[in-house]
């Protein structure tokens, strides 16, 4: 194996590794978050906006991930 | 970031102007010229068009009073407003066709350093704000609780801002990424899957950066 394919592993990794920990825990959030709303609907708006918060700090580490897969492919 | 920057135009010689920046002054002119347009033509009984702007006003209105209260929100709406506008023009200004495949248009806020330049300015903001609202509490909210938090809670100020560039550059840049890569993939047809998922990411990104912003400015002026 020379560099660039180890690099191209390595950014496959990064993004894949990434993706992992936040999709399980952006389901969790969705999944308690529905719940919620379908035990009480008079408080929708509250829950959608906060929900929405934490999926996109959620979200923040797998655009990291991404971020250095992006940068491990510019140096192929 | 391996970013490098095209320039395009030297404006009097010394001036590197890139395509984001090019683009960034188109959507200056059609934000202010949609401005003067709705400004000239105030009427008592709103047409369609001054109908549509203000619902999407009062929607903003509603949306920082949720996070800030009316009082709050309504002195800090100007700065608040015009970082939604602006990101959300940026934003959707990537999905225009042909955005991006020259060097002389290209989206904004897919480039780190125009979403690092809104994190700076977003900086400046809270911590400017928080000290002109109360500056006992200014000092008060890192040593408060206990004093040893204070190096954590000084980071923390620069931590904020730097994540708020880095989500907005990585999401944008990463769709464009995405977009490309499916129109190497096949042309016609496969980037549209892409970018109808990116008419709402662009908005959400928008939505949820400026809530961010409306969070931490309630964190530093809170009584």
């Amino acid at each position: 194996m020379n560099n660039s394919s180890i690099i191209a592993i390595a950014a496959a990794l990064a993004i894949a590794i990434s993706t992992l920990g936040p999709s399980i825990a952006q389901g969790m959030t969705a999944k308690s978050a529905m719940e919620s709303i379908a035990r009480q609907p008079d408080s929708a708006k509250d829950i959608r906006s906060s929900l929405i918060i934490s999926l996109a700090l959620m979200e923040a580490l797998t655009i990291y991930g991404l971020l250095i897969a992006f940068m491990l492919i510019s140096k192929i | 970031m391996g970013e490098k920057s095209e320039v395009v135009i030297k404006l009097f010689g010394f001036l590197d102007v890139t395509g984001e920046v090019i683009t960034m002054w188109i959507i200056l002119a059609v934000i202010a010229a949609i401005s003067l347009v709705v400004k000239l033509s105030l009427k008592e009984r709103p047409g369609k068009f001054q109908n549509m702007i203000e619902t999407g006003v009062e929607y903003l209105d509603n949306f920082f009073a949720d996070n800030l209260g009316r009082k709050k929100s309504r002195k800090y709406f100007t700065f608040l407003a015009s970082l939604f506008v602006f990101i959300i023009f940026s934003n959707y200004s990537g999905l225009i066709p042909g955005v991006g495949l020259t060097d002389y248009v290209k989206a904004p806020t897919a480039s780190l350093s125009v979403t690092l330049a809104l994190g700076v300015i977003t900086f400046l903001f809270l911590q400017i704000s928080g000290f002109r609202h109360n500056k006992k509490h200014y000092f008060k909210r890192f040593v408060m609780p206990i004093a040893f938090m204070l190096p954590l809670l000084i980071l923390d100020e620069f931590i904020k801002p730097a994540s708020l560039a880095l989500r907005l550059y990585g999401n944008i840049f990463g769709e464009e990424m995405v977009t490309e890569e499916l129109y190497h993939v096949f042309p016609i047809g496969a980037p549209v899957v892409m970018m109808v998922l990116s008419i709402l990411f662009c908005a959400l990104q928008a939505i949820v950066f400026t809530m961010l912003v409306s969070i931490y400015l309630e964190e530093v002026t809170e009584d």
